[in-house]
């Protein structure tokens, strides 16, 4: 019964029907505030909930479309380059030092390639292989630091900084 | 002779800001409590950006003016409700901070920082986990079951529901709400009072957060580790404002304003065809609208609205809502891990209160605690949006419900 009058009020309540200097309320005014309240917040975001949900859907879908579209004109196209035979990757023996960049595009900054060199050549040491650095490329921008969103420069920051 | 040297004594005592105070001892006492606030931004950085102009704001307007005219704010004139006559009266007499504090009173800072807060905001986390819109309308439980305990303490609709906003974590959705319910009420308190609360406790909130984060989550849920998100395409980021803007003007068109006007940046942002607006909303206007809001709304917090019984109660059901807030996220997060067989870390359900963005890093931190290599933030980002979403709707419905 209480539950049908709580019901009843939420609906009363969706017309601005409480006075703003009543006091005390009634205990169905406040229990029809407290739950009517949560429940359209929480009706209103479930709803954005399903509809970006099936906004996701419909643009994985056009991506891997595009992403399909793209391979097979990748596919299309390759017969006609003049394809250089693959080299297969020979085991080192020893850890080749890498060689740094015949840079395209390069980043002007050597002590950034150095940076980048070394950590190919623990990689090396590590798993035996024998890596080169071949080109180094700056990634574009979007004006920020590094063409990081806000989040990840945020987040980046809590990862490097100690805690 | 001497007669009238007395009496220029005593005239130019009688006009001077002392003998202002030597009649209201309280005023020094405010001017003594801006001065605790302003060493709080200024040493402690607690929110300095808003409690330091708060803070100036308070000594301001508790600085003693023996004439009316000279007083740079006038508490009498919010006390009473808005018209024609009031309106001439504010800019005809009104000192400065009267004047500034009319952007407060009209709801135009709110809805201009959550434009500054749109453009500011990267909703990817949100498109890429839509579910986290959940956490961040479970928060908004502590704005409601407040709202609960505010009426049980026998206060009116208004009060109620100005204090019970405070548990979204959002100032400027609390000054919108407070400074609409408010206007004209038969109350002690103001958007004045329930903006310092909110404030305060929204710089508090890496004090208020933990424990009840520890409180309500075991260690092997802490440590959960969440897969990556992927990354939203352009268009999505495009078509969401609109979508989250079309669907909450339509279910609660109180909300429209401030959902609007955080969506209209985004856009702005996301479009990435307007990068001088983006700028100018991002950094000048939204630092000369932080500057006015601080300022104007510190000035309420004379010694007649805060020494009192009522504000102490904001204070106590504010930390209240705070908390309620952040155990309903908790909650639900830890009921969404269990349904999903032990995918959703829970802290990041307390990042569902809006704080943007202390209560996500809040989430890293405690599960960095337990495993460091756990990154968290991203995760917690989406229910930390969400719930600007979800205070913004909250607020329409407290609006849509109380007659004001």
């Amino acid at each position: 019964m209480n539950l049908i009058l709580t019901a009843h009020n939420w609906i009363m309540l969706a017309g601005g029907s409480i006075d703003g200097n009543k006091k005390p309320l009634d205990s169905s005014e406040y229990l029809g505030v407290t739950f009517a309240g949560i429940g359209i917040v929480l009706l209103a975001l479930a709803l954005l909930v399903v509809i970006i949900m099936l906004f996701g859907k419909i643009f994985d879908g056009i991506n891997k479309n595009q992403q399909t579209k793209a391979k097979v004109a990748a596919a299309a196209k390759a017969p006609k380059a003049s394809p250089a035979p693959a080299k297969k990757p020979e085991p080192a023996k020893a850890v080749q030092p890498p060689v740094p960049a015949p840079v395209v595009n390069a980043v002007d900054d050597d002590e950034v390639i150095a940076v980048i060199s070394a950590v190919v050549a623990m990689m090396s040491e590590q798993d035996g292989t024998t890596y080169q650095v071949k080109s180094v490329k700056q990634k574009p921008t979007q004006g920020g630091f590094s063409g990081r969103s806000a989040w990840a420069m945020d987040g980046r920051r809590n990862n490097i900084s100690p805690f | 002779m001497l007669q009238i040297l007395l009496d220029i004594l005593r005239g130019l005592w009688e006009t001077s800001g002392l003998c202002g105070l030597a009649e209201d001892p309280m005023k020094l006492v405010m001017i003594l409590v801006s001065f605790v606030l302003m060493y709080l931004a200024i040493v402690k950085e607690f929110e300095p950006l808003l409690l330091l102009p708060i803070s100036f704001g308070m000594f301001l307007s508790n600085l003693p003016a023996v004439l009316t005219e000279d007083a740079i704010f006038h508490a009498e004139y919010w006390n009473q409700p808005q018209s024609v006559d009031w309106f001439w009266q504010v800019i005809h007499d009104g000192g400065l901070l009267d004047k500034l504090y009319l952007g407060v009173k009209l709801q135009i800072y709110p809805c201009l920082i959550f434009l500054g807060i749109g453009t500011m905001t990267d909703f990817g986390p949100l498109i890429a986990n839509p579910k986290s819109f959940l956490l961040g309308a479970a928060a908004q439980g502590g704005i409601f079951f407040t709202f609960l305990a505010a009426a049980l303490m026998g206060m009116s609709a208004a009060e109620c529901g100005s204090i019970a906003i405070i548990g979204g974590a959002d100032g400027p959705t609390s000054i919108y709400v407070s400074s609409k319910l408010l206007d004209g009420a038969e109350s002690n308190l103001n958007t004045g009072t329930i903006a310092l609360a909110a404030y305060t406790y929204m710089a508090l909130v890496p004090v208020i957060q933990p424990p009840i984060m520890r409180a309500l989550t075991t260690k092997q849920e802490r440590a959960i580790k969440m897969p990556q998100l992927r990354t939203p395409s352009k268009t999505e980021k495009i078509i969401f404002p609109v979508v989250v803007t079309l669907v909450v003007a339509l279910l609660v068109p109180s909300a429209a304003s401030l959902v609007g006007m955080l969506m209209f940046g985004n856009i702005l942002k996301e479009s990435g065809v307007c990068s001088r607006l983006v700028d100018t909303a991002q950094n000048a206007l939204m630092n000369i609208v932080t500057i006015f809001l601080g300022v104007s709304v510190g000035a309420t917090c004379t010694a007649s609205n805060v020494a009192n019984w009522d504000f102490l109660k904001v204070l106590i059901l504010g930390i209240v809502a705070f908390s309620l807030g952040t155990a309903c996220g908790l909650l639900l997060a830890k009921l969404m891990n269990w349904l999903s067989g032990g995918k959703v870390n829970p802290l990041i359900g307390s990042a569902g209160v809006s704080a943007v963005p202390m209560a996500a890093r809040i989430s890293q931190k405690e599960g960095a605690k337990v495993d460091p290599t756990n990154f968290l933030l991203m995760h917690a980002m989406g229910p930390n949006v969400a719930g600007v979403i979800g205070s913004a709707v909250a607020a329409g419905v407290l609006l849509s419900v109380i007659a004001y």
